[in-house]
């Protein structure tokens, strides 16, 4: 009587190890088949527009930073809350550098396009960077795990950050900027870009989010490598 | 048995997050919390490996480890509780370390890692009773 139990159990265990096995690897097999992209449709005979890096501080700036990010990335936001900010403050503002940011829309991001029309169509009002900070202060806000219909949201960002909201909202629901934003990805891949962010200091390309003292010693190199009529008195903190 | 089946549920949801950081998986089904932000925190790796992979590791072991514990060769020997204790006890020590980065550090959840979690703690307890049930069954006499 026992053995037979046994044996009945035995029999059961297989058979929950077997179905579970099999569940498994078919969902496995299902995710690792289904189409990546899980994005926004892109047309993908779209043309290119014009790839155009924003600047924030002075263009004769001896070091140029060149950012590639995605708005929708969580390293970029990590990156653009915890570092950027003392980027800013103690390269920028001082003169020793300066950020030219390429905004590179990685296929995986569901709502990456809506966030980068919208910043697009902010720096048409001047207000580029104040977008670019809103975007990814509140990141956890409106990317594709938050929302599947995030338009609303980058339309009440423009209204908190002083955009007008005829000329905002009628240059976003064109979408006239996709063709530029789609010619900043292929730049960013022209330039061998991988992931986000990443950046160019100095001609050279690092991945990742840097932490500031790796950046301010990436500086600090490419500065000394500047011929000294063009650095002038400027020096980081 | 238990232990086995769950142990390879744990290797499921293991080998999920490894494919994501290999750039198999487009993005990962995430319900709750922020996977993604998880994922690719500076934290999601250790020793220059993806976290997922060691845990792709681990589950493996105890799977083994597990199944093992069911034939008629091991189910007997007196070693294999313990070990599974310690195995699942491991895991739910490195489990708690993950979540408290989660939580204090990284400021968000995985669905998936708290799947794991759960895991690791149900096969934990599974194990302790396996063990206490193998000791009473020893100091009763016959």
């Amino acid at each position: 009587m026992a053995n037979r139990n046994a044996r009945a159990s035995q029999k059961q265990f297989t058979f929950l190890l077997i179905a579970v096995g099999v569940i498994g690897a078919g969902a496995l097999g299902w995710v690792t088949t289904r189409p990546k992209g899980g994005g926004q449709a892109i047309d993908p005979n779209m043309p290119l527009g014009t790839a155009q890096g924003f600047m924030y501080g002075s263009p004769d700036a001896p070091v140029k930073i060149i950012e590639f990010a995605d708005f929708e990335c969580p390293a970029c936001g990590q990156f653009a809350t915890l570092t950027e900010p003392d980027v800013r403050e103690r390269l920028v503002k001082t003169g020793v550098a300066s950020i030219e940011f390429f905004v590179f829309p990685l296929p995986m991001h569901k709502n990456t396009w809506s966030a980068s029309n919208a910043a697009y169509c902010a720096n048409e009002q001047g207000k580029f960077w104040e977008m670019h900070d809103r975007l990814f202060y509140t990141q956890d806000l409106w990317n594709g795990e938050a929302t599947s219909s995030p338009d609303k949201k980058m339309k009440g960002y423009a209204a908190d950050i002083g955009l007008d909201a005829g000329k905002f909202d009628a240059c976003f629901d064109s979408q006239k900027h996709y063709p530029n934003i789609k010619a900043s990805g292929a730049e960013a891949e022209k330039r061998l870009v991988t992931e986000t962010p990443s950046f160019i200091i100095g001609g050279k390309l690092y991945a990742g989010s840097l932490p500031y003292d790796q950046i301010k010693k990436l500086v600090d190199s490419a500065l000394a490598k500047v011929p000294k009529a063009d650095t002038g008195k400027k020096g980081a903190k | 048995m238990i232990l086995a089946v769950l142990s390879l549920v744990g290797l499921y949801v293991a080998m999920y997050l490894w494919l994501y950081k290999l750039g198999i998986v487009g993005t990962l089904s995430c319900k709750i919390g922020s996977c993604e932000k998880v994922n690719t925190s500076p934290y999601a790796i250790l020793f220059g490996v993806p976290i997922a992979f060691w845990g792709v590791l681990y589950y493996v072991g105890l799977f083994t480890a597990a199944l093992l514990s069911t034939t008629d060769r091991f189910g007997n020997d007196r070693r294999m509780a313990p070990a599974l204790v310690a195995l699942t006890g491991w895991g739910v020590l490195f489990s708690a370390y993950l979540t408290y980065l989660e939580l204090a550090v990284i400021h968000a959840i995985c669905q998936w890692c708290v799947v794991s979690a759960i895991l690791v703690v149900v096969m934990f307890a599974l194990a302790v009773v396996e063990l206490r049930a193998g000791r009473a069954g020893r100091t009763t006499p016959a």
